[in-house]
Order: structure tokens, then C-alpha cells, then sequence
């Protein structure tokens, strides 16, 4: 039996306290145990049967002659991969089996009469899968009215021969402004368009007389404020895509189209609303104005099917889950799906609105945004603050797309109509091209790479015109490095 | 086959090396470190490399035969030790 006696003592100053404290009384009791019969036994491993494990690993007996021929030639080899590892021989050799032409040339000048007469602008530009067809979107967002002007999608098919650039070989007119475009990752005949009311669409291009293959309408469900951004999501069921569409009344909508009435079904329906923002220890974001997000950007990667990212007109930059469970705190408003607060992690905020954002194909972790303040950060999706930042322009950025092809480089496009194109991997941060058009007043709105062809880019402008630009080898031929350098700078710790 | 594994673990852990595939003479792969797609890729193309490397040299050069190819590209080296029975291919990314 023993007894436990804690004290402590602590002292401050002239005072001086004493504690104490006791366990209550411990019971203990002793016993003995004796072996009255002992027996010894011992076990070990057999050597494996090598028949036996060669039938439980093996269908057909060992190849005649293969531990002959490895013998005879392992060393050979080991001693040719040894030398390869430690030989500098082909340090810095490169082969150009291209044409290097430093080149960047303008191929096509694209034009919709129509559209030019009215001083539509392109708003959004967009590639078919096979990589042969351009669609653009026309319309007008700058001035309050135009938006409820008419106007037009428009496809060229580039691998025509009787192309006519000023003739569009498909036009679909359309009751509003056009303000997202987006084809179908696999199927060439559809394209997704978002409209300056609120709606979402999807046009069969294979279907002249009425392309419209579906439409949200005006429903409780649909959108109140212009779409500025859709895309096709995979959908859980191999194969079959839904439209995923934002807009500025900060909701972001998933709709899966649906075959026996041929219209869209509401599927899943996110809410951005400030409060529920999560904060980063560092933003000294204050909300004002009103209390949703409006969206402007939004990106889905391609790596992680649960991810996407949202910019909005204030300038938050938000990585978002589709299987977010947190109901969003906006008023219901009779949708027939509840809607859910789908922010996870906040970005170090901008100043401005953000207008474009693009997930790397080349890394799991890194995306660039653009925006108002003429800077395009690349972020990690880990940090909160951006692993660097390239001064695009001095004007508004539209528009940011990585390039298919090299993983270091990427393409803007300003609000001085010109596309900066820059190569991370060169020490300055200065363009490794600029394509300029002229014409100083025409804003370059949209672009993209053309991921079949990827020599191929195209630029929409604001006097309404598309410009398909064929680049030089250098910016599309990936050097050997690259990957390895894009990984090095993911992995910087932001200041 | 103990000694086979063996030997292929060996040449495996050699700096930079991605992957390993026996073929036998008809062209099928009999034991590989890669991936099912990848390696029914590699085996199809480059047997009919190396018999074309093969009867190249014979036609120069009747007492001439191939012992080694190495294909060098951009991004790595594929070695193949050809035999009459078999031949090894063995990916290398010797900067990695």
C-alpha cells in the first residue's frame, strides 16, 4: 500500500501559494503462480518450394533459354546504362526536325458582315475536339442596353478548302448577347453557350434548320444575371458530360441535359455568398456591396474532378468543391435543387475584377488568373499567395490560357488589342512574343490554343474580328526540361 | 525464375531507369515492368525496328550482324539487346 503526495509550488512575486493534491488510497495484492507440467515446442520456416510458388505465380513454365540469354546480356547492359547516366555526350544537343521559322503569322482574318455592322464585339472564342472548326460568340457588354441587342455564334470550319473568311459557314442568331462559348469535348456538333439573360443553351450545329438543342428558359432554376463562363463537366457516368455555367448573381449551376424532353435538368446548384467565404489568415478583404459573388471566371481542373475555381468581380479568387455539403446562406428562390455553398479555400484576394482563370495541363497544383490590374499571377492551389506574378499589360488582361503543348508558357490577351505570350522558363519576364494587330482601340478579348493543332491560336477582338495566328516552333516544341522546371517552381514556398 | 526477377531488379535500379520489357522471338512480351498498354505499344513498334536495324546491316555487310541498338530522342533512350531467342528493351531517362 502506498500513498501519493503531490505538492507544488508557485510563486509570484512577494506571493507565495502552496498546493497540494492526493491520490485516493491505492489497493494492491499480491499473488504467486507455479508452473506445475512444462512441455517446449519450436517452429520454422521450410525452404519455399520454388515449384509450388512458381505455379501459384506463373501459368507456363519459365521461357527455355531466358536465364541464358539475361545472363549473357545484363552485363552489357548495365554497364551501357552506367556509362549513358554519367556521359555529358548529348548535354545541350537538340535535332530541329521541324521548320524553325521564328514566325508568328496571322493565317486567317475571320468576319461575320452582319456582326461587323452592328460593331459587335467577339466575346468568346471556342475549338471544336477535332481541332477543325472556330466557333465565336458575338455581342456587346460594355454599355448597359446592348445586351439586349441580337446577336450571333458563328463556325468556320478551317480545313474547308472553299474557306471564306468573311462568310461564316454555320451563323445562328441568337435574341441576346452571347457571353460564354464552349464545345463539346467530344462531340464536334455541339456547342454550350451562356447568354447576357441569364441562359444557358446548347446549339447541334449538325441540325441547320434549328440548332437549338436545349434551353434553360426563364425558370426558377436558371440563371438571373449574364453567364459569363460555361464548360462541359464529366459527369459521374463514363462518357456523358454536363454544362456547368456561372454567372454575376454569384450562382453556379451544373445541368445535365436531358434526352426525352430536350431541355436541361437542374443537377446540382452552387450559392457564393460573401459571409461564406472562407477567410485567409492574411486577406484584409471587407466586404461591401452586396452580399452574393459575383462570378466572372471560372476554371475546372484537370486533374481533380472535385475541383474548380471561381474569380469574381471583386477581385476573390476561391477553389471550390463540387461535393460541398455546406447549404449556402441565400435565400431560397424556389429552385428544384438546394443550393450549396461550395468555397473550401480562399486565394489572396485582388483589388479588381478577375476575368479569366486556367487550371496548368502540366501540373496537378498550379493555375494562372488575370484580371483588371494588368498582372497575371500563377498560383499553387496549396498557398494562399501567388508563386509569381508577370506584369501582362498596363491595361485590362481578358483572357489567360496555357499553351497545349509547352508547359512553361502561356498566352494573354489585353485590353490594348495585343496577346503577350510568355515563356516561364526564360530568366527576364519580359514576352517571349507579343502579336499585335494594330489597331490600339480594339480590345483582344478571348483567346484559344488550338489543342489538335497546336501551332494554332485564335485571338477575338473587339471590332469583331477573329485573327487565327500560326506560331513558331519555339513557343509550341517542348524543350526536355520543361516539366521538370514547372515542377521546381510549383514546389516554391510564395513569400 | 528467382534469377530472372533478380536480374531484372538489378538492371531496374540502375540511375534513371523507367522501364523493362523481354520479348521473346515472335514479338510477345514475356515479362515487364510497365504498364499492359504501354508495353504492347513499345514491343509492337520496336520489334519491327530492331529486325529492320537487323537485315540493314546484313545487307551491307553479309558478316555483319547487330549486337546493341540505342534509340536516343528528346526526352530518353531506349536500348534493346537483341538475341535469337529474345531481346531486352530498357528505358532509360538518364537525367533523371
Amino acid at each position: 500500500v502506498s500513498q501519493l503526495l503531490h505538492s507544488g509550488q508557485l510563486s509570484m512575486g512577494p506571493l507565495v501559494f502552496q498546493r497540494g493534491c492526493q491520490t485516493r488510497a491505492l489497493h494492491s495484492t499480491d499473488a504467486e503462480v507455479q508452473t506445475v507440467s512444462t512441455a517446449v515446442s519450436s517452429t520454422q520456416t521450410e525452404p519455399q518450394d520454388h515449384v509450388t510458388e512458381q505455379l501459384l505465380q506463373h501459368e507456363e513454365p519459365e521461357p527455355p533459354g531466358l536465364r541464358d540469354f539475361l545472363r549473357q546480356v545484363e552485363d552489357r547492359v548495365i554497364k551501357e546504362l552506367v556509362k549513358n547516366a554519367r556521359s555529358h555526350a548529348f548535354d545541350g544537343y537538340q535535332v530541329n526536325w521541324e521548320d524553325q521559322s521564328q514566325l508568328v503569322s496571322c493565317r486567317h482574318r475571320l468576319q461575320h458582315p452582319s456582326a461587323q455592322e452592328r460593331s459587335l464585339h467577339v466575346t468568346s472564342v471556342s475549338w471544336s475536339c477535332t481541332g477543325s472548326v472556330i466557333a465565336c460568340a458575338y455581342g456587346r457588354i460594355d454599355e448597359g442596353d446592348w445586351g439586349t441587342e441580337k446577336s450571333h455564334v458563328c463556325t468556320w470550319n478551317l480545313d474547308r478548302r472553299g474557306l471564306n473568311p468573311k462568310q461564316p459557314d454555320l451563323v445562328i442568331d441568337v435574341p441576346t448577347t452571347v457571353t460564354a462559348l464552349s464545345f463539346h469535348p467530344n462531340q464536334p456538333s455541339l456547342i454550350a453557350g451562356g447568354l447576357y439573360t441569364g441562359e444557358v443553351v446548347v446549339w447541334d450545329t449538325s441540325h441547320t434548320q434549328d440548332p437549338v438543342m436545349a434551353q434553360t428558359g426563364m425558370s426558377a432554376d436558371s440563371h438571373r444575371e449574364p453567364v459569363y463562363q460555361v464548360d462541359w463537366v464529366p459527369l459521374q457516368k463514363r462518357g456523358e458530360f454536363g454544362v456547368l455555367s456561372a454567372s454575376s448573381g454569384g450562382r453556379v449551376l451544373l445541368w445535365t441535359l436531358d434526352p426525352d424532353q430536350g431541355g436541361f435538368v437542374l443537377s446540382a446548384g452552387y450559392a457564393l455568398v460573401r459571409q461564406q467565404v472562407p477567410h485567409s489568415s492574411r486577406s484584409n478583404y471587407k466586404a461591401r456591396g452586396s452580399s452574393h459573388v459575383g462570378v466572372t471566371a471560372l476554371a475546372l481542373s484537370p486533374w481533380d474532378s472535385d475541383i474548380f475555381l471561381v474569380g469574381s468581380e471583386g477581385g476573390l479568387l476561391l477553389k471550390c468543391s463540387f461535393s460541398s455539403q455546406t447549404l449556402a446562406a441565400a435565400p431560397s428562390e424556389g429552385q428544384s435543387v438546394t443550393l450549396r455553398a461550395p468555397a473550401v479555400f480562399s486565394f489572396r484576394p485582388r483589388n479588381s475584377p478577375i476575368h479569366s482563370i486556367h487550371c496548368s495541363p502540366f501540373h496537378r497544383n498550379l493555375f494562372l488568373s488575370v484580371g483588371t490590374d494588368g498582372l497575371a499571377h500563377l498560383h499553387s492551389l496549396l498557398q494562399t499567395n501567388p508563386l509569381l506574378s508577370v506584369r501582362v499589360s498596363d491595361s485590362y488582361v481578358f483572357d489567360v490560357r496555357w499553351s497545349p503543348t509547352r508547359p512553361l508558357v502561356f498566352a494573354a490577351a489585353t485590353g490594348q488589342g495585343v496577346v503577350q505570350i510568355f515563356d516561364l522558363g526564360r530568366r527576364s519576364l519580359r514576352p517571349a512574343a507579343t502579336i499585335d494587330q494594330g489597331g490600339a482601340n480594339q480590345a483582344a478579348t478571348c483567346l484559344a490554343f488550338n489543342s489538335q493543332n497546336p501551332h494554332l491560336l485564335a485571338v477575338g477582338k473587339t471590332d469583331g474580328t477573329v485573327n487565327i495566328w500560326h506560331l513558331s516552333a519555339d513557343l509550341t516544341e517542348q524543350s526536355p526540361r520543361e516539366t521538370v522546371q514547372l515542377e521546381l517552381m510549383a514546389r516554391e514556398v510564395a513569400e | 525464375m528467382a534469377e530472372v526477377e533478380e536480374t531484372l531488379k538489378r538492371i531496374q535500379s540502375q540511375k534513371g531507369v523507367q522501364g523493362i520489357i523481354i520479348v521473346n522471338s515472335e514479338g510477345i512480351p514475356i515479362k515487364t515492368t510497365m504498364d499492359n498498354s504501354s508495353t504492347v505499344q513499345y514491343v509492337g513498334l520496336i520489334h519491327q525496328l530492331v529486325m529492320k536495324a537487323r537485315s540493314t546491316l546484313r545487307d551491307l555487310d553479309p558478316q555483319n550482324d547487330l549486337t546493341f541498338l540505342r534509340i536516343r530522342s528528346k526526352k530518353n533512350e531506349i536500348m534493346i539487346a537483341p538475341d535469337k531467342d529474345y531481346f531486352l528493351i530498357v528505358i532509360q531517362n538518364p537525367s533523371d
